[in-house]
């Protein structure tokens, strides 16, 4: 899956499931829209459901420092290329 | 009309030395009281339960029912109204305004399975942390040391719930000074959206009066009515397109809002 497509994926959750405004790539989630650790957790599952496997529980930590659309994405092509090695 | 004015018996010497007194006892029974009367059942807990965090919440309720019937021998004067409804509760996210100390104390004693958002510092008072951790409280923020604790607490709300446990939150995370229902954090929303839970709408009025924010003393002296009432429900349809935790904040701050404090119920506690 590439970056782009992603996007497209994570945008569409956050649009319609978590009702954010047009969020910009490098926008402050937190600051911005009111994201917080239990939209995170929630994204989290959405997420695996995306990569289809299951996200370890120290990954799982690191997602509650995320801040925007483009720290998401990073942490998405993390997760998948540490699966792939 | 020169009618006789009696004064408030919190106003004299022998009222406020019965405050005093009041408050130390019911400090007593926080600290002595716990560690003669709980201490050894919370150990037995620890070691032998099978499940630590149920039965460490159903200890802790136990706890505070006790602290609460305590209060009500010693200060006659509040009369408490506690809607018998509410205890029968199961399955739901609870959400309560706050103006007192007092208010989570209630709610606790009113459910055996129960959880509740403590602000994160308490989990670093040491013992009372452990316990709090133990019960399986939430803590209010999640970053480290906190974010493990957090993942695995929303992660298991879902059949938590569905067990027929109780997460009461206060969504205005502090005390109202003036009565009104202040700004809410959206978390509790959040929560009912994630594990499709129903909402309850308490609100509790006049716990301030018998212990009012920034004084140290109960106040033992005034006539007043605590009252503790399930003012509605919301179940959403949590189908195709279930409800933004925004819409869910805003049904129930039209709710909390048009609750008064008056109450007129048919059984109470």
């Amino acid at each position: 899956m590439t970056r782009d497509e992603l996007q497209e994926k994570i945008l569409t959750i956050l649009e319609k499931d978590f009702e954010f405004d047009h969020p910009g790539l490098d926008e402050n989630l937190r600051d911005e829209h009111g994201f917080d650790s239990i939209d995170a957790i929630e994204l989290l599952a959405k997420i695996e459901k995306i990569i289809g496997f299951s996200i370890a529980r120290e990954e799982k930590e690191k997602a509650m420092s995320i801040g925007t659309l483009n720290d998401i994405l990073d942490y998405i092509e993390a997760l998948i290329s540490a699966r792939k090695s | 009309m020169a009618g006789k004015q009696t004064e408030a018996p919190s106003a004299t010497l022998f009222g406020r030395m019965y405050a005093f007194t009041a408050t130390i006892m019911l400090w007593a029974y926080f600290t002595v009281g716990f560690v003669v009367f709980f201490l050894i059942f919370y150990l037995a807990a620890w070691l032998f339960a099978r499940d630590r965090e149920v039965s460490f919440q159903r200890l802790n309720s136990r706890f505070y029912r006790g602290f609460i019937r305590l209060v009500r021998i010693i200060i006659p004067r509040h009369d408490w109204q506690i809607d018998d409804t509410i205890r029968h509760i199961r399955s739901s996210v609870i959400v309560c305004n706050h103006v007192s100390y007092l208010d989570p104390l209630i709610l606790i004693s009113l459910f055996d399975r129960h959880k509740t958002i403590v602000k994160s510092s308490f989990f670093h008072i040491p013992i009372f942390g452990w316990f709090l951790k133990t019960a399986g409280y939430l803590p209010s923020t999640a970053e480290t040391p906190f974010s493990q604790m957090m993942i695995d607490q929303i992660e298991k709300m879902d059949d938590y719930l569905a067990a027929g446990g109780n997460l009461f939150i206060f969504p205005e995370g502090t005390r109202s000074r003036n009565g009104k229902i202040g700004t809410f954090n959206k978390g509790a929303f959040k929560i009912a959206r994630l594990c499709k839970a129903p909402i309850k709408v308490v609100r509790i009025c006049n716990s301030d009066k018998l212990y009012t924010p920034g004084k140290f003393l109960f106040n033992t002296g005034t006539r007043n009515t605590i009252t503790v009432m399930l003012t509605g429900q919301i179940d959403p349809d949590y189908g195709q397109n279930p409800p933004a935790a925004s819409e869910l904040e805003l049904q129930v701050r039209r709710i909390l809002t048009a609750a008064g404090c008056e109450t007129n119920l048919q059984n109470v506690l």
